[in-house]
């Protein structure tokens, strides 16, 4: 994680100096993530989210100067969104917790038992599984780097390591490798939101992945 | 178990493309306004490392000798740590009564304040942990805190006050424009002040108060002329030099510094304030205390009912 810091931190640089290829290479890499990260939290009122994500970026330019790398550089853009949402509710008389994420709690035993649950058309299930989709999204986009991309391509595309390699301009080697460092930080992630839940522990020291 | 997963979770949802255009434009804006400071805050250091009569110059500058920018306002009173950068650096600003040039940017620190002289007769003052830079004649950046403007001019010579959410616009008014946590106030007390957000343009009358937030949504609320919320903005006024000068100068001062309408009992009283001529000074007093002070001295008192200050003959 340092070095991925560190990184962050000459990026940081890099747009402060003017390099606007710099700037749209984060900012591609973070709008979506940003955008879901809002989305979320605002019963999917997808204008508001986009107006929150707006001044996010833009309080974040003013501020860069600022970032000293301590965190990664997404982390340090999702607090600003935080920020940027608690100035939105206080200003409508709305409470910041209305919209509680099962990212946002401590204690995820209920994505266990939504996962263990049998496929069902209740309305009661239909929340759940949409909670948990919501997890994995927020579990998948919080991944350093393109590690949430590289899942994805893999296992919703069905592509093949080479042809990873490929879109990411590396080796078969190396694509292997970041194919299953990607794996396992998603598993060490989901394990840490679900650290209460002996049980998802269990199944996740069991799986192959 | 992770490919089971992500599998039952689906693709995330992608944001819209308006969206993703919408933001972009806005962050790339910010982004080069950001670069544009940030390179004209280079060159100046540049050019003052050019050398040593470019130095020599800046130390005067620094001393207030000599000033290669036009004068934009004088400092007249301070309290507490108030500070002023006209090139990189924050100093402390240690005697009132300096000029301040064109580009030169001022701040007050926790517990601060400051009161500045525009010319025209124009009192601005800033408040606590408050920074501004005075951009040119009649314009001034509030980039942070919260700040009063006086302004007795005629029609159309207002001020510009720019802040990250809107400029505000003043036609010979009194108001007060704060900016703080991604909102931007304005309460005016006097006259009329426009706004313009991202081409729209609103408009505050005496006695409203606006604010704006940082999606555009804009609250309007009154305020009295005479609130507790003028306070600090009377404690920082600067006061008129009143030895030899007749009271009613005086009662005009402390009923416009309260936003209050001076009346006069008769037209015997208003005689008689014109002919008691004041002596001593009243620095440092806000305008009520300044006014007990000299008051207690003459044969007049002042009744306060509502937004009116009204000079009596004293009974006793």
């Amino acid at each position: 994680m340092a070095d991925l810091v560190h990184v962050d931190r000459a990026v940081a640089r890099r747009i402060l100096g003017g390099d606007e290829a710099a700037f749209r290479e984060m900012f591609d890499r973070f709008f979506p993530r940003l955008y879901r990260f809002a989305l979320a939290r605002l019963d999917g009122d997808a204008d508001t989210a986009r107006d929150i994500v707006q001044q996010t970026f833009c309080n974040a330019i003013q501020r860069l100067d600022g970032y000293r790398g301590e965190a990664a550089l997404y982390t340090w853009f999702c607090q600003i969104c935080r920020n940027v949402l608690a100035d939105h509710f206080r200003k409508r008389g709305r409470g910041v917790a209305r919209v509680v994420l099962l990212e946002d709690q401590p204690d995820a035993r209920a994505i266990l038992e939504a996962l263990a649950a049998p496929v069902s058309d209740e309305p009661e299930s239909r929340v759940w599984r949409l909670q948990v989709r919501r997890l994995v999204e927020a579990t998948l986009d919080a991944l350093p780097g393109n590690y949430g991309d590289v899942l994805e391509w893999k296992y919703l595309d069905g592509q093949s390591v080479a042809e990873i390699a490929q879109r990411l301009g590396l080796g078969p080697k190396a694509a292997e490798s970041q194919l299953q460092r990607a794996r396992e930080a998603f598993r060490v992630a989901i394990a840490d939101l679900a650290s209460a839940s002996d049980e998802l522990m269990g199944t996740l020291g069991r799986s192959p992945g | 178990m992770v490919a089971a997963l992500i599998q039952a979770a689906g693709r995330r949802t992608e944001p819209p493309a308006d969206a993703y255009r919408q933001v972009l434009d806005a962050a790339m804006t910010a982004l080069r306004e950001k670069s544009r400071r940030r390179r004209e805050r280079s060159w100046l250091i540049g050019a003052a490392a050019a050398g040593i009569a470019a130095v020599s110059v800046m130390l005067l500058l620094q001393r207030g000798e000599v000033s290669l920018q036009p004068r934009m306002a004088t400092v007249v009173r301070t309290i507490g740590a108030v500070e002023l950068r006209s090139g990189e650096r924050w100093k402390p600003l240690v005697e009132s009564g300096g000029a301040i040039p064109a580009g030169t940017s001022l701040r007050t620190l926790a517990g601060g304040g400051a009161a500045l002289s525009l010319g025209d007769g124009t009192s601005l003052r800033l408040a606590a942990t408050t920074e501004v830079q005075f951009d040119g004649p009649r314009h001034i950046l509030l980039r942070d805190g919260m700040l009063y403007l006086d302004n007795r001019a005629s029609l159309g010579t207002g001020f510009r006050i720019g802040t990250p959410l809107g400029t505000v616009h003043d036609i010979g008014t009194q108001f007060e424009v704060r900016v703080a946590d991604g909102m931007l106030r304005l309460r005016v007390r006097e006259g009329h002040v426009e706004i313009d957000r991202a081409g729209e343009r609103l408009t505050g009358g005496a006695g409203e108060q606006l604010e704006i937030d940082v999606l555009g949504g804009v609250t309007r609320s009154m305020i009295g002329t005479t609130d507790p919320a003028w306070r600090w903005a009377e404690t920082m006024a600067p006061a008129p030099d009143i030895d030899g000068r007749p009271a009613t100068e005086l009662l005009a001062w402390v009923a416009r510094e309260t936003g209050r309408r001076l009346r006069y009992q008769s037209p015997d009283v208003e005689q008689r304030a014109a002919t008691v001529i004041l002596h001593g000074n009243i620095r440092h007093l806000a305008p009520l205390a300044a006014l007990d002070a000299m008051l207690a001295t003459t044969d007049l008192e002042y009744v306060l009912e509502g937004d009116t200050m009204e000079i009596r003959a004293r009974t006793e």
